[in-house]
């Protein structure tokens, strides 16, 4: 079980992110300290070579005014023993310094000379000749038995003798190591502490990712109402969460709108289907002719009102939902509503009702012509339905605001008081009206789909009124735009 | 009249079949577009009708290819969306034509019988109309019946003029709708019928012999007999 956490640990998107981040950065601090460390040694260097050139060359001085007397060696011998202890990078509390300073003079005939130091004169002086140290810039010199190397500066006096001045590289080395050892430590402990500190907020901040994926399938699996840990931190997880809960609350609306729509679909289907059944089941038992084509006449009527529902519910779920198709073409509205006034009034006069057009001439609009005419027909149905006769209905037509107003006005009864803050719905009809409750909710849908609304009220002196704003540029700009003309 | 009917409901191909071989046309069925495409190749139609949603493939996919094949005879489209997209538009530009389910047979009938005149070579066009006694002046806009002048309106005559053309033939109301007044829509209410009942007082009044008739459940017919 716990190798399977370490497993997934392993895994997990925190571990590679913090692996990363922790490699970067102890390579950045390597790659910094191997310049540092470059810098110092070759400091540490110029420094002692410095002091070996200066010191040699005194030390040539002394070896060339001092008489060659008895005292000779002893004088030059003691000078070399002083200037040995001023050597530079010193180790504090390195009592012993002739371990770390060696003077040599080679004669001129190549014997070895004054010897101030310890270890044997001959195998030092031997590993000079090996090198062929002359005058000039300070040279490394390994001499056998000895593992640290020594930095040799050499002068020619005018006799012909050369003396070296060798200082070894014993505490240079030790002062680098003593560097490389710290900072190794530290880099060490630098580089952990980086590592968990990166991984453990990695993995906190991709907790609060996987909780919500969690929670995300989770709602995928059983229901839309569960929503996702939204931290109180407005961070990008934050953000994330947040949004994924408005897009779940969208979700769900939809979801909730289908089925609703199905639910009421399914049970609006069933009592056109139940009196279309009947019909035809009269028909096989009618007892003439007559009786059983009026019965089939019936069914068929009665299907098509059923077509004609079930179109107009989609294409007002449609239009609810954003996704009604619009072919907009631009089309002067005053004609289109003419045309349909013209259509209608007949079966107005027929029942006894006055319709007249007002409109402040033509009116150019970019909208989805067969729509159009669906929503005034809808409209005029509506007024066909409901008033009595010897009414009157009124169709006005005005620009106003850069907005179509399309009104529609009658003096019949008016809506009734409690539909008036739904008139809009679907399934909204008035307690008298056979129709199917889909006309209002239809235009309301057609005009918010051109970027309009639809409202209604009724008049203070009597009669309902209908008017849709529809406007006259944003048309040309509508998102759905398909296909203009 | 050779036709191709091609749809892949068994159902709906079944009494397709029969009430287009009642109507007088020579059917050959098919019900997907591999069938549709062998029978186009090795005969050829005077018109189609396609089904949009088709097992092996979409049936604008298949009357574009047939195109490509050189068939050049009117499509009808028969969808079952209730709204038709522009790809059926785009064909309907070509000549084509289309019809959404459900449909009243009278129509698809009179939809066939458009596509074919269209596609006819065009004969001219007559300034007269006669249909027993009643005669239409194209150019003048005016009608008699049995000598005497009909007192119609702009509109009503369009009405008339319609009927006549399809005299002898059932036309829908929706069909009327969209050939007199350019809608296409059902109108809840009976806005058509009323039209029709005026169009009826003026020409078949003052107890003339009745030509506009209603075919009860599918709309009117002007007879000619």
């Amino acid at each position: 079980m716990s190798s399977k956490i370490a497993e997934s640990a392993f895994r997990s998107a925190a571990w590679r992110i913090s692996l990363w981040a922790t490699i970067a950065f102890a390579l950045g601090t390597l790659a910094v300290f191997v310049f540092l460390h470059s810098f110092v040694a070759r400091d540490i260097q110029r420094r002692s070579d410095a002091w070996l050139s200066g010191e040699v060359e005194v030390l040539g001085d002394v070896a060339e005014r001092t008489p060659k007397d008895a005292l000779y060696s002893r004088v030059v011998g003691e000078v070399a023993e002083l200037a040995g202890r001023e050597v530079p990078n010193r180790q504090a509390g390195s009592t012993d310094l002739n371990d770390s300073v060696f003077f040599l003079q080679i004669l001129p005939d190549g014997s070895p000379g004054i010897w101030v130091g310890q270890g044997d004169r001959d195998v030092y002086s031997q590993a000079i000749r090996a090198v062929h140290a002359a005058s000039g810039n300070p040279i490394d010199v390994w001499v056998s038995g000895i593992p640290i190397p020594y930095r040799v500066a050499a002068d020619k006096t005018r006799d012909g003798s050369i003396i070296y001045l060798g200082l070894s590289e014993r505490d240079e080395l030790h002062v680098l190591r003593e560097l490389r050892f710290r900072f190794t430590v530290l880099w060490a402990v630098l580089v952990l502490l980086g590592y968990a500190i990166v991984f453990s907020t990695t993995r906190r901040m991709l907790g609060r990712v996987r909780n919500i994926a969690q929670a995300a399938s989770r709602i995928g699996r059983d229901d839309l109402s569960t929503r996702v840990p939204a931290a109180g931190r407005n961070d990008e997880i934050g953000q994330l969460a947040s949004t994924l809960n408005r897009m779940l609350d969208r979700v769900e609306q939809t979801v909730g709108q289908l089925h609703t729509m199905t639910d009421s679909l399914a049970h609006d289907l069933r009592s056109p289907i139940t009196a279309i059944r009947g019909r035809l089941e009269s028909s096989l038992t009618a007892e003439d002719d007559f009786d059983r084509s009026e019965a089939i006449i019936s069914a068929i009527d009665l299907l098509d009102r059923l077509t004609e529902f079930l179109n107009t519910s989609l294409d007002v779920a449609e239009a609810r939902a954003g996704a009604l198709r619009l072919n907009l073409a631009e089309i002067n509205f005053e004609e289109l509503l003419r045309t349909m006034i013209d259509l209608y009034e007949p079966s107005m006069t027929e029942k006894g009702i006055h319709i007249v057009l007002r409109t402040e001439g033509p009116l150019r609009l970019s909208v989805d012509a067969a729509l159009m005419h669906r929503m005034v027909a809808n409209l005029l149905d509506n007024e066909l339905r409901h008033l009595r006769p010897a009414s009157s209905v009124q169709v006005d037509l005005q620009l106003r605001d850069g907005q179509a107003m399309l009104t529609v006005v009658d003096d019949g009864p008016g809506f009734e008081e409690s539909l008036l803050p739904h008139l809009f719905e679907r399934r909204i009809r008035g307690r008298e009206s056979n129709g199917h409750g889909l006309g209002l909710a239809f235009v309301d849908a057609v005009a918010s789909a051109h970027g309009g609304a639809a409202t209604g009220c009724n008049r203070p002196n009597g009669g309902a009124q209908i008017r849709i704003a529809l406007p006259v540029l944003a048309c040309l700009s509508h998102p759905n735009k398909t296909r203009g003309a | 009249m050779r036709l191709l009917l091609v749809e892949d409901e068994l159902d709906i191909r079944g009494f397709l079949r029969r009430s287009l071989e009642e109507a007088g046309y020579h059917v050959t069925a098919a019900s997907n577009c591999g069938a549709a495409e062998r029978a186009a190749v090795e005969e050829s139609f005077d018109i189609l009708i396609v089904d949009l949603g088709l097992p092996d493939g979409d049936g604008i996919s298949l009357i574009l290819h047939l195109r490509e094949l050189g068939v050049r005879a009117p499509v009808l489209i028969l969808s079952a969306r209730r709204s038709v997209d522009d790809r059926v538009r785009g064909l309907e530009q070509g000549g084509d034509d289309y019809l959404t389910k459900p449909f009243a047979l009278a129509e698809l009938l009179a939809r066939l019988r458009n596509l074919l005149r269209r596609n006819a070579p065009s004969v001219a066009e007559s300034a007269r109309l006669r249909v027993m006694d009643l005669e239409l002046d194209l150019l003048r806009r005016e009608a008699t019946r049995a000598g005497k002048l009909l007192q119609l309106t702009q509109q009503e005559f369009v009405l008339l003029e319609y009927l006549c053309r399809n005299a002898g033939r059932v036309v829908t109301r929706s069909m009327i709708l969209e050939n007199v007044w350019g809608m296409r829509f059902h109108p809840d209410t009976n806005v058509v019928d009323v039209h029709i009942y005026r169009l009826r007082g003026k020409v078949d009044g003052e107890g003339r012999h009745p030509l506009i008739r209603t075919t009860r459940g599918v709309g009117y017919v002007l007879k000619d007999r």
